[in-house]
């Protein structure tokens, strides 16, 4: 297992020397394909995940088999922060929205883990905390913000997580992920591909203008990032440059 | 299950949906232009700005047009 430090998760790149050796030996490689559930709603969380590559969607399910995107991490977070930490059942279900490989480790041995050492344990209730931020954050984006705005958010993050301006994803997962019909994507991607932000094909979506996405998404952009810095001191433009570096 | 797709009319413009949906009959397919014109009446009263479109296009996936949805035919109906 290589040096945590030079970890792309961000958590166990954060970690301390002590707290990175009690974790050290109870690491596993996982890798999910696109589609995969991490754990699904009232699920026990028997591991923890955390993401290297990819994007995992936390989503809210209703009775009609509709379901909406609530929040996403991916190399910046950890998911199921909270399960160690006496909160194993689920609140949401988690799906890897591209493809994702990380590292996992048991939800009983973290829990274990975090009576023996108060930093991992702040680092882990930290990262809970973001996920409550961030999903606070897209329920107001959700309720007040326009398609273009929230799409453009969408794309930005989704670019941050993946690092990479082409967006392996379908029209019909936006719609879904977003809570509006087909149509409405299909419309507001027009939209943006004739002001020349992003060029769409099918189940493609490329990124030619990051300032130009700034500026037709919402303040919630910002907001999100804001709370990722403040609490765990993530930010998708350090988080770049780390990467260009190892390469 | 057939794939459909949902293109938008406007005057003589067509916004072409590049992937289409999986769907089981031609009614959930024309019940899915219902709902996306309803939404985009929607968003156009909401937003205060035109409506950009004329018409939901149903076509299948050799590109054949099955049927369409006028906007209008979106619009509640008044009580009074």
């Amino acid at each position: 297992m290589p040096m945590l430090a030079n970890s792309p998760n961000h958590f166990l790149a954060s970690l301390s020397p002590t707290d990175a050796d009690l974790l050290r030996p109870h690491l596993k490689s996982l890798t999910l394909a696109q589609g995969a559930f991490i754990y699904k709603a009232e699920d026990l969380i028997e591991r923890v995940y955390f993401p290297h590559t990819g994007v995992i969607s936390l989503i809210v399910g209703l009775t009609s088999g509709q379901f909406v995107e609530a929040g996403m991490l991916g190399r910046n977070g950890v998911i199921g922060a909270g399960a160690p930490l006496d909160g194993s059942i689920a609140l949401n279900s988690a799906i890897a929205q591209v493809g994702s490989s990380g590292i996992t480790v048991e939800t009983g041995v973290l829990k274990h883990l975090v009576r023996e050492s108060e930093t991992l344990r702040i680092s882990l209730v930290r990262h809970d905390q973001i996920v409550s931020a961030h999903t606070q954050q897209v329920a107001a984006c959700n309720a007040l913000h326009e398609l273009e705005e929230r799409l453009s958010r969408w794309l930005l993050q989704t670019r941050d997580l993946l690092m990479s301006d082409t967006l392996p994803l379908t029209q019909e997962f936006l719609s879904q992920m977003l809570g509006v019909q087909r149509s409405s994507v299909t419309l507001v991607a027009c939209k943006l591909q004739d002001a020349g932000l992003i060029r769409y094909r099918r189940g493609r979506i490329q990124v030619l203008d990051v300032e130009g996405l700034q500026d037709s998404c919402c303040e919630c952009y910002a907001a999100i990032n804001a709370h990722f810095h403040r609490l765990v001191g993530w930010s998708p433009d350090a988080a770049a440059r780390h990467a260009a570096a190892e390469h | 299950m057939a794939r459909y797709y949902f293109h938008i009319k406007d005057g003589a413009d067509l916004i072409r949906d590049p992937e289409g949906t999986e769907l089981s009959t031609p009614d959930d397919a024309r019940l899915q232009a219902l709902r996306s014109a309803r939404e985009l009446w929607a968003d156009a009263i909401k937003s205060g700005r035109e409506l950009a479109a004329d018409a939901v296009v149903i076509a299948d996936e050799h590109g054949r047009t099955l049927t369409f949805v006028p906007m209008n035919e979106a619009l509640p109906k008044r009580t009074k």
